[in-house]
């Protein structure tokens, strides 16, 4: 971020920057339904007007979860900024996810 | 309450044996659970239940958690299972379910994506069949054996709400070293599986157990098997113990003089040993007896460990036995190996697979003192007792050479590597001092179930084959050939 103070900055999807997360779930079973309501808390947080959160629910779309290979739900992946990272689990723990998504405090 | 003895459903395995042991199969619409350590065949034991599935009417998906679905592909058409083919039919469909390994765990999560990869696969090719190959791989993401269960249990229920047979496969642990998975997991199944591989004296063994089998009976013993190039080829030995024929009725030997000496010959599906030292004749008088059943239309397999065959068919020549015709007549087939050139038990697969296609009256190995090159005396000892367990359970007659040292007398190598009580019959040659020149005897040591000589008696090896020069006969006995319906005495 430091290095880039041009213009273009904070126009949004598919800039540097803006985090684009695909969140795939089974239906509404428990650990589904929280991490999408923990993921939504940390974007509100730190990421407010540069993240999209894009859910494919496997239950109704098997294709995407082959294409992923996501085995386990709930899934998030890091499409972007590269490189990418996936995170298993509902989300719970909040400094693991900073962390895998390079959002850790003095990062930012 | 009602009769309670109907059998459960099976689903045939189609591996040779294994149905068997299984009484019919696995358990369908149920779980069953393979485990064993690296190489004991896991992998291939279900790579046979999904192919013979997939031929005879049960489409099946076959999932890999360790190995890349291309590898599966290899592995399978390396056993003559072309996967590309059945995928392409429709009839089996690969998920390669592998995890990276660089995973950021947060949170608790489950097993709904896989259901919902394998439920879409399920779907599309109306599956019966479920592989899951290296479970534990997948389990070991969970990290927490209250998970792990939790996971089992939820896959466990998805697997019998749809009715799928289903088999499990898992690294078994170490010994004395149990983790509550695969406790849990042997819980859980219907059927459990344990392949053991090890390696005694350079030489791979493999042994399959049936540890437990709800609602149906199975056999209890350790079964050996092997892997050849056409699947998992397992060896009921016990059984065929339990069930192998009594002795039938005389069978010439092919030599007049110790048809005489055995009162007729030797017992049909009788197992024969000769022994002696080398030069002594055991090739010669088994030889004969080849030739004289074969003339007879009977079938002869003949493994021979020590020579080609063209080197045994020249030196029979020299001796005065042709066994060119009984080759031509295609009722001798001679099967040669180095022992040191494969395992004992891909030795075993080889013959038994002549036997399974020449469908032999009679066996002949020569010598099985040579067995102990293929590894060691146990894998030797293993070899020759499966061996004539089948042999015997066919009403084959085998016989046996077995070289001794030059030591004098040394009547105690005669029971071959230990296993004196399956032999019926030995017959010990050897050489003594004759003044002038080295001559030749001949002694039946044993004969179950026949009257017998017990006088050493000379014999000559010519170029006319071998000769007595006594004109023997037991006191009970015509003279010349036996009449092969006297049996009994």
């Amino acid at each position: 971020m430091s290095q880039a103070p041009k213009a273009k900055l904070r126009r949004g999807k598919g800039q540097r920057g803006h985090y684009l997360l695909r969140l795939f779930m089974a239906g509404n079973g428990p650990n589904s339904k929280q991490a999408l309501s923990n993921l939504r808390h940390l974007c509100r947080e730190r990421l407010k007007g540069r993240c999209t959160i894009e859910t494919v629910d496997v239950l109704k779309n098997f294709n995407a979860a082959v294409r992923d290979n996501i085995l386990v739900t709930p899934a998030l992946i890091l499409l972007a900024p590269l490189p990418k990272v996936i995170i298993l689990g509902n989300l719970s723990d909040r400094q693991k996810v900073l962390l895998a998504l390079r959002l850790s405090e003095g990062d930012s | 309450m009602g009769v309670r003895s109907r059998p459960i459903p099976k689903a045939p395995t189609q591996i040779a044996g294994l149905d068997d042991v299984l009484e019919g199969g696995l358990p369908r619409g149920r779980t069953t659970l393979v485990s064993g350590g690296p190489g004991s065949g896991k992998t291939v034991l279900g790579l046979e239940f999904l192919c013979s599935g997939a031929m005879s009417g049960e489409p099946g998906v076959f999932v890999t958690f360790e190995e890349r679905a291309e590898a599966v592909r290899q592995n399978a058409m390396s056993m003559g299972w072309d996967l590309a083919a059945l995928e392409k039919a429709g009839k089996v469909a690969i998920v390669e379910a592998r995890l990276f390994g660089e995973e950021v765990i947060s949170g608790e999560f489950d097993i709904q994506g896989l259901l919902a990869i394998l439920g879409g696969h399920i779907k599309r090719i109306r599956a019966r069949r479920v592989v899951m190959d290296a479970l534990d791989v997948l389990l070991r993401v969970f990290n927490d054996p209250r998970r792990e269960r939790s996971e089992l249990y939820r896959l466990h229920e998805w697997l019998m709400d749809r009715g799928l047979t289903n088999v499990l496969t898992a690294k078994a642990q170490r010994e004395g070293e149990t983790v509550s998975q695969f406790e849990f997991l042997d819980f859980m199944a219907d059927c459990v599986i344990r392949l053991d591989h090890r390696v005694i004296g350079q030489v791979a063994t493999r042994r399959l157990r049936v540890i437990k089998y709800r609602g149906s009976g199975f056999g209890t013993n350790e079964y050996p098997y092997v892997i050849s190039d056409h699947g998992i080829v397992l060896f009921p030995l016990t059984k065929a113990e339990l069930t192998h024929q009594p002795l039938g009725p005389k069978v010439s030997s092919g030599l007049a003089g110790l048809d005489a000496m055995l009162d007729g010959g030797f017992r049909r599906s009788a197992c024969v040993l000769i022994s002696g030292s080398s030069g002594t004749g055991k090739t010669t008088l088994a030889s004969a007896f080849a030739r004289a059943a074969s003339r007879r239309g009977e079938r002869v397999l003949y493994v021979n460990f020590e020579e080609s065959q063209e080197a045994m068919v020249a030196g029979m020549l020299s001796a005065g036995i042709d066994l060119r015709p009984s080759l031509r007549a295609r009722k001798l087939m001679v099967q040669t190996a180095l022992p040191e050139a494969m395992g004992s038990d891909n030795h075993l697969v080889r013959v038994l697979e002549a036997m399974d296609s020449f469908k032999p009256d009679h066996l002949i190995v020569d010598a099985i003192s040579a067995c102990v090159r293929m590894g060691s005396e146990q894998a030797a000892f293993d070899y020759l007792m499966r061996l004539i367990a089948v042999v015997k359970d066919r009403s084959i007659t085998a016989v046996l050479t077995n070289q001794t040292t030059d030591l004098p007398d040394s009547g105690e190598e005669l029971s071959g590597i230990g296993f004196s009580s399956v032999v019926d019959a030995v017959i010990q040659l050897r050489f003594v001092d004759a003044g002038q020149e080295i001559g030749r005897q001949i002694l039946i040591i044993k004969a179950r179930g026949s009257g017998h000589s017990n006088r050493r008696e000379s014999y000559y090896i010519t170029d006319k084959g071998i000769e007595f020069p006594n004109s023997l006969r037991l006191p009970s006995a015509r003279a010349g050939h036996a009449d092969e319906k006297d049996g009994e005495r």
